[in-house]
């Protein structure tokens, strides 16, 4: 065998055992035992005080989610955004609980594909709240942390918020029996 | 160029099972939902009969063009079957995903240039340079293919888009011979195309194994009815397609506890 052949073999070697791997590790996650799966998906919701998050969220957008006219909105003094919203890390937890609120969409979607229109927005709703935190990130590495905080984590916080309400009224919907489990999880 | 009797056994199950897989999409009106997947099974057939005929009647020359030309054709087809598999995963309300549209582009990026790569490390032991380039892009067909399939199916897990029971069958099926493939033009690049006639036809053998395998599990896992999701009933759909005038109500349940 000459070098130039068993660098040729080598290289398939590692492509298809990194294809082989790729392929089994995401058909294993695809597949998690749906029993099991409502259980460990609420476990992984980080408790976040909802009343607090209401409260952020609705000193920006009125009833029907629709932005505040420019008189009635953002009253909230940044520092007591920071201290309600928690910081940073609380905005990571937000956004990790996000990822979850999918996954529970995702889970009813399997016996009614037609909440697929509910999972597609959860999952738009999550990118917007996932490039709020980014930005937030972004100006904590720059020192612009204080300036744009109160900007983007109101406005993160309103799209965790309005996903919440959009999977509690998903499940109402559909009349999930699970539907107490998570409202008192969320 | 000599055929034997397995030679004719696969030609005639490739033929008939073709067959039965275009009656399956016709029987299930499933040729409109998938139309380059119906146009491959058709190009199967049409081949089928074209290179008998050609085997027979024509020169080894005019063999090897029409077989290298239809192959091409498949090969194209094959990548609109992955674009209509992509579209019915990526596109569930009838416009692309855009969170992944970008991951989507990268994606395709990254495959042709590891697919690249590797057909241009192979060096194939070749009489003409014809037959070197024709071994090479195989392998570049192959090795795309096989990579598309494995990193749609992540890409479609990681974005939890769900996979439709029809659509999951055609991807694995393609996706697993694609693999397959992928192993068997590693072999035609390692011995070579006419050099080991042997090795060479032993390999195609099994490649063509393979894809009739291929083509029964398809034939019969669209032949079985897609599980059905629960209907929701007009009040459900109602309460879904309402859903502004329900977090309105919730919010404003909050507003109210919040004033307490």
């Amino acid at each position: 065998m000459t070098t130039h052949n068993f660098y040729f073999l080598s290289a398939i070697g590692i492509f298809v055992g990194a294809l082989l791997s790729i392929a089994g590790y995401y058909y294993s996650r695809g597949r998690p035992s749906p029993q099991v799966n409502w259980e460990e998906l609420l476990k992984k919701l980080t408790w976040i005080d909802r009343n607090t998050i209401a409260q952020v969220a609705l000193d920006l957008v009125d009833e029907s989610g629709e932005p505040r006219q420019a008189g009635d909105a953002a009253n909230l003094e940044p520092a007591q955004l920071w201290e309600l919203i928690g910081g940073l890390k609380g905005l990571e937890a937000l956004e990790t609980n996000s990822d979850v609120l999918i996954d529970l969409a995702f889970y009813l979607q399997q016996w009614y594909p037609e909440a697929l229109v509910i999972a597609e927005r959860l999952r738009l709703d999550a990118r917007e709240l996932k490039w709020h935190v980014a930005r937030l990130k972004g100006a904590a590495q720059t020192g612009n942390l204080q300036v744009s905080f109160p900007f983007y984590a109101q406005r993160a916080v309103v799209t965790y918020y309005l996903m919440t309400r959009r999977l509690l009224d998903l499940y109402q919907a559909v009349n999930f029996s699970m539907l107490a489990k998570l409202q008192e999880a969320l | 160029m000599h055929l034997t009797g397995i030679d004719f056994f696969f030609w005639a199950v490739g033929f008939l099972e073709n067959l039965g897989l275009l009656f399956v999409l016709w029987y299930r009106r499933l040729a409109k939902s998938f139309p380059f997947f119906t146009a491959l099974a058709l190009l199967s057939v049409i081949r089928t009969i074209v290179l008998y005929f050609v085997l027979n009647y024509g020169t080894k020359q005019s063999y090897f063009d029409t077989y290298w030309s239809l192959a091409i054709l498949d090969t194209m087809l094959q990548l609109g079957i992955v674009y209509e598999i992509a579209s019915r995963v990526f596109r569930p309300v009838g416009v692309w995903a855009r969170d992944v549209r970008g991951s989507f582009i990268w994606m395709v990026g990254l495959s042709v240039t590891i697919a690249l790569g590797l057909s241009w490390l192979a060096s194939p032991p070749a009489r003409t340079w014809m037959h070197s380039f024709v071994t090479k892009g195989t392998l570049f067909a192959a090795a795309w293919m096989s990579e598309l399939f494995v990193l749609m199916m992540a890409l479609s897990i990681s974005a939890r888009l769900p996979w439709r029971t029809h659509v999951a069958k055609i991807a694995q099926g393609l996706g697993a011979y694609s693999l397959v493939s992928m192993l068997i033009e590693t072999g035609h690049s390692y011995f070579g195309v006419g050099g080991e006639v042997r090795t060479f036809i032993f390999l195609s053998r099994i490649r063509i194994a393979a894809y009739l395998t291929c083509v029964a599990y398809w034939a019969i896992m669209l032949w079985r009815e897609e599980q059905p999701g629960r209907a929701m009933t007009q009040e459900m759909r109602q309460s879904i397609f309402t859903l502004q005038r329900q977090v309105e109500y919730h919010l404003h349940q909050l507003r109210s506890r919040k004033k307490l």
